[in-house]
């Protein structure tokens, strides 16, 4: 297989979009976000409960890609018993990081998001990584 | 297992054509190009691009303004691409085409001068469920500005039109019936004859969008007698950013201008403006003369291979296509039309059309992913998003073999 292709589906991120954690419609949320990439259709909502500005529970349902699917699922195992305002700076941090050439992943710490970097080959695959982390960011909007 | 298709002979006269495209002996990704993103846009012939490398280089001027002799030779290109192509719709008269920027521009040429004050609150725009974005948008646009009301007939599940329920939509209130001629998406051939005739019996104006047919095969519009039709050269071996509007000379002349500016007046004072007659009163500024000489070139080129024996051909490799899909493992074909032309639309259970998409395309195998601009299409199906793979004069049953083959490793990778 191409190098490239091999580190975009990487394991880690197979197993998310296979088995994706907390993908479920969440009932009696704080907030939720709606969000699609019309250009190719992808649609994500997000779901958040939220306690004492802590992110008590996170969820999603979405109809897209494995690399949406796959950010979405470790997006909600990232933010979830988290500061809410932690979970943006995350958020930014990650999207920059896939945005900017010259940025790497590498220093966020969280070693299934890092498995992430491989749409940086892909431009046009990285929103669908991003999708997730902009619909996280509307939803805490709606918070505010 | 099911049996291999036998692939259809390549004819002798398109056995070659593969070399007419520079573009297909480039690599994509350390492989060689195949291309099967035709439905969004063709690739376009040596000669195209030298006629437009001819016009840049020893001709460029602007028209119908100028005595001097490089005006009057551009004028003569372009309006030679006009008699082109009135000719190989087998339009009355010239004047019946209209340049545009396309197929989307047409329509919403159609919608502003000829249908906006045709209609009120409460009359009907028939189309289908299966047309792209640009048949569909600019008549909610009016509809919005008039409080017409947008009627959409359904398909079946094998994306077949619903062609009695279609015909029963019209009504006394029924002032267009656009409708698709081949669909963009998944390939359904409308059997738009029966539409035209309905529509004509009963006084309600047509619109054909024959983006998707009219590289495939012949049409006479004089024949099907529809009012208007529409298409992008893009997506028949020539340039981007040109394509026109058929209309019928008494429909024409009972219109408003589209846009004003230069070169649609015949005369303007601060008195008062009066308009050229068609099809100039619906082409204000410069255009796209190079654009036009390369339809001129394409007409040409298609020509010299003749559009029967290019639909002859076709048919067989998309039918070949559609058989060897459906027979692979794990694929999902999304509408298996009675009649398809150019395009087939598939998902597979284990990856989503973007993650197809990729995957080819480091193989060196261009296909669209997505929505393909048919949004309430792929809702109707459920879906949101499909691969699709669509072809041209130069595929051949190889690039299908080897779309399939690759398949099988999308396959593996995530099944």
């Amino acid at each position: 297989m191409n190098p490239e292709l091999k580190a975009l589906y990487r394991d880690t991120l197979l197993k998310h979009s296979r088995e994706p954690k907390n993908k479920s419609v969440l009932k009696d949320v704080d907030a939720y976000f709606e969000l699609k990439n019309p250009l190719c259709g992808d649609l994500i909502t997000l779901y958040l409960k939220v306690s004492q500005k802590m992110v008590s529970k996170a969820t999603f349902e979405a109809q897209c890609c494995s690399i949406c699917m796959a950010s979405a699922s470790m997006l909600t195992e990232q933010i979830t018993q988290s500061d809410i305002e932690e979970g943006v700076d995350f958020a930014d941090s990650l999207i920059e990081s896939l945005l900017q050439p010259g940025i790497s992943i590498a220093t966020l710490e969280n070693e299934d998001i890092q498995s992430l970097a491989g749409v940086k080959s892909f431009p046009s695959r990285i929103r669908c990584a991003t999708l997730p982390w902009e619909a996280f960011k509307g939803a805490v909007s709606r918070l505010r | 297992m099911t049996d291999r298709p036998t692939p259809p002979p390549i004819p002798e006269a398109l056995k070659k054509a593969r070399d007419d495209f520079p573009i297909l002996k480039r690599e994509v990704n350390g492989k060689p190009l195949i291309y099967l993103d035709n439905a969004a846009s063709t690739q376009k012939p040596q000669s195209v691009i030298d006629a437009i490398t001819q016009y840049y280089a020893y001709e460029n001027s602007n028209i119908h303004r100028g005595v001097h002799l490089l005006s009057t030779e551009a004028t003569a290109a372009y309006e030679n691409a006009r008699t082109k192509l009135a000719a190989y719709l087998n339009a009355n008269d010239e004047s019946e085409i209209v340049f545009t920027r396309g197929a989307t521009e047409s329509i919403n040429l159609v919608a502003h001068s000829f249908l906006a004050p045709l209609v009120s609150a409460g009359d009907e725009i028939l189309i289908s469920h299966m047309e792209h974005h640009a048949n569909i948008v600019p008549w909610q646009l009016l509809c919005e500005r008039t409080g017409a009301v947008l009627k959409v007939a359904p398909i079946f599940d094998n994306g077949d039109l619903d062609t009695d329920a279609y015909l029963s939509l019209m009504g006394p209130r029924t002032k267009l019936a656009a409708i698709v001629h081949v669909s963009n998406a998944i390939g359904t051939v409308n059997p738009i004859e029966r539409i035209i005739e309905a529509a004509k019996d009963r006084g309600i104006h047509t619109l054909i969008d024959s983006a998707q047919s009219i590289q495939h095969m012949k049409l006479d519009v004089q024949a099907l007698d529809c009012d208007f039709l529409v298409f992008s050269a893009h997506k028949m071996f020539m340039p981007t950013g040109i394509g026109g509007l058929y209309g019928k000379r008494a429909k024409l002349d009972s219109m408003r201008p589209y846009q004003g500016g230069g070169d649609m007046i015949a005369h303007v004072s601060f008195d008062g403006t009066t308009y050229k007659e068609p099809p100039y009163r619906f082409e204000a500024g410069t255009p796209h003369i190079a654009g036009g000489i390369g339809i001129s070139a394409g007409i040409d080129y298609i020509e010299s291979i003749g559009r029967d024996l290019i639909h002859d051909y076709e048919t067989q490799l998309i039918d070949y296509a559609a058989n060897r899909l459906k027979s692979t493992a794990g694929v999902r074909l999304i509408g298996e039309p009675s009649h398809r032309s150019g395009a087939i639309s598939f998902v597979m259970d284990s990856a989503h059309a973007h993650d197809i998409g990729t995957i080819l395309d480091t193989e060196g195998i261009a296909v669209r992913s997505g929505h393909h601009c048919c949004e309430p299409l792929m809702k109707r199906f459920g879906i949101s998003a499909t691969a699709r793979a669509s072809i041209a004069l130069y595929n051949n049953h190889e690039d299908i073999d080897a779309l399939v083959e690759s398949l099988g490793r999308v396959h593996q990778l995530f099944g």
